[in-house]
This record gives C-alpha cells, structure tokens and sequence, in this order.
C-alpha cells in the first residue's frame, strides 16, 4: 500500500512549518503564490508534516 | 566549487540527467540562502534512502540548508545512518573509515589553507553518535585538544540504526533496544561536557524540533571555527525505526526530549564572544 500526501491549499496559509519537519528534501516546496505544493512520487508518507500543520491542510492517503 | 566548474560545457549539456541541471538552476549555490528559504531552492541531487520519519535525514536536511557558504565547503562523513544522507546531498563530500573523521577532516583542513591561501574553506564534520562517542572518541577528542579549526556536528539517534538496533554510548541508561534486550546498564556519555573542558570554544545542544536554533548555532559553530577554534554542537535526532515509535512522532518525540532531558544548551568561550560581537552581523 503506498500512502502520499496531498495539500489542500484552500486551507493551506503557507506558513511553511511542514517543509521544515519534513526529512525528504523537494517533497514540499514553496511555490510562487504562497502556497506549498506537493511531489508525490518522493513522498515516503511518514505524515511529519500532517501532525505539524497548524491549519489541518495536509492529508495522508 | 565555483559557478565555473559546475556549469557544464554546450557540447555535454544533452548528456546530463535532468537532476544535474535543476541543481544548477535552482541549486543553493551562488546565492546567499538560509534555514528560512528551505523549500524554495533545490537541495539534494536524488533521493536519499533513510527510512519515513527519520530524525537523522530531517538534521542532515536543517544543517545542509544552514551552512553560510555551501560552494566552499567540505563535509567529512563516516559510515553510519548519517552518510546515507551526506553522500546525496549537493556539497563536497569525503567519506573516512569509521571513526577517523576528524583526524581526516584536521589533515583536510591544513591541505586546503595550502592549497587555497586567499580563500575561506569550512571543514564541517557531520557523523552520528557512534563514530563521536564510541568508535572515534579518541580522534574527536585529540582533535579538540590540538585545536584544528574544524567544526563537529554530531547527529544524535541514541542507536546504531543501519546495523539493526545496537546499544551505542549515547543511548540512555535502561533504554530497551533490538540487540540490548535488558536495557542498557551504564549512562548516556557526557560528550557535551567533554566538549567544553577538551578546548572547544563553543558547543550547543539542540533538538530538530527546533529548526531555527539549529541553523544559528550551525552557522555560529562555521564562522567560529574559520579563525577561533573547534567547535561542537549536538542534535537530537530522534530514530521511529530503532527506538519504536510511529513515524510521525518523531517531532513530538524531540520536543519531550526538550523538556526533560536534552534542553536547549550553549557554551562559548569569552573570546568566541568577543569575536561573534565583532563579526557577526
């Protein structure tokens, strides 16, 4: 079973807590518009970034 | 490195990987980039091996962004969780035999003031708590009491991680591990406090749930170290594999470690003060 994540970036403020918890670098990254954007395919879905998300915008699935 | 010798030539740009290429265009090279940036530059070249939730890739990750001048730098590893990391990241990099990092990196260091009289060149130590505190404790240790202007960065996971779950020094006493099925019997090592009586001009103890404190004592530990003295500083890097508990608890796990036992530490010598005061913008 592969789990990844995925940003809702409704709710996402783009505070960037999630990419300094995350241990794999250019998972997340910031993008242009304030927001985090998500590469799936090197997620290794530990979910570091769900418990440390102030906002509830990323989910594991 | 220089802008010149990572830029490929015309003729050999189609050969490359695609990887190689981000990295020069959206490397952390030539620009000055900090713990604050991370997410918006490219940092490693592929993927790194470390299992989900690791605390070591996540320390490796916060140091890598932290360093003040990343094409002038040099990284000494040994073998260990923490060179899984190392060896992919986008930096000079010299693996050693276990536990000879700092008698490498002192060698490493003097080379490269002969070689590069009119530049600045860090040498920054980056290994786990086994080659520190246990296998290369007596190299560390001489190269503290020598005085090589180089800086230690111990990543801290309280157990051998890659070779299966042994005890290592810096376990905590009791501590129940794969390989230690009774608990281990004797004390966590104080190599924090070895530090500051063994001529370190600085040491600091920090945890990765702290990430800003990570980059200033990591940078503070650089500057210090290119005209003072050595220099140490100690992350708490928490193993979910190892130590048994789910991935994402690595964070909680570390800022408990904060509270109880691995609270925020700095020692610095009166003159590592004075220069920092001077110096430091």
């Amino acid at each position: 079973m592969y789990v990844k994540v995925r940003v809702d970036e409704k709710k996402c403020v783009g505070c960037k807590l999630c990419i300094f918890a995350c241990p794999d670098p250019n998972v997340l990254t910031y993008t242009e518009n304030k927001k985090v954007s998500a590469d799936e395919n090197r997620c290794k879905g530990c979910g570091l970034c769900v418990s440390s998300c102030p906002k509830g915008a990323l989910i594991i699935s | 490195m220089s802008n010149r010798i990572i830029t490929p030539v015309a003729e050999f740009e189609d050969l490359l990987p695609d990887d190689y290429k981000d990295l020069i265009n959206n490397g952390p090279f030539f620009e000055k980039k900090s713990i604050e940036d991370l997410g918006s530059f490219k940092e490693i070249i592929d993927d790194h091996p470390h299992c989900a939730g690791c605390g070591v890739a996540l320390g490796i990750r916060l140091v890598a962004a932290a360093l003040p001048s990343p094409e002038d730098t040099l990284i000494v590893g040994t073998p260990g969780c923490s060179f899984f990391g190392l060896s992919q990241t986008a930096l000079n990099y010299s693996t050693t035999a276990f536990g000879n990092q700092n008698a490498v990196a002192s060698g490493l260091k003097r080379m490269l003031k002969i070689r590069y009289p009119e530049r600045t060149k860090d040498v920054v130590v980056v290994v786990g708590d086994g080659g520190i505190a246990d296998i290369g404790l007596d190299l560390t240790l001489h190269s503290w009491f020598r005085g090589e202007k180089i800086s230690t960065i111990m990543v801290d996971n309280e157990v051998y991680g890659n070779t299966g779950g042994q005890e290592s020094g810096m376990s905590r006493q009791g501590k129940v591990l794969n390989m230690a099925p009774n608990g281990k019997l004797f004390p966590k090592l104080p190599i924090f406090d070895m530090a500051k009586i063994s001529g370190c001009v600085y040491a600091a103890r920090v945890t990765v749930a702290s990430p800003a404190k990570v980059g200033m004592t990591v940078r503070k530990a650089i500057f210090l170290a290119r005209e003072v003295g050595p220099t140490y500083v100690q992350i708490y890097t928490p193993c979910p594999t190892n130590l048994k508990f789910p991935p994402n608890q690595t964070l909680n796990i570390a800022k408990e470690a904060e509270k109880d036992y691995y609270s925020y530490e700095e020692l610095m010598t009166p003159e590592a003060k004075d220069y920092l005061e001077n110096n430091l913008k």
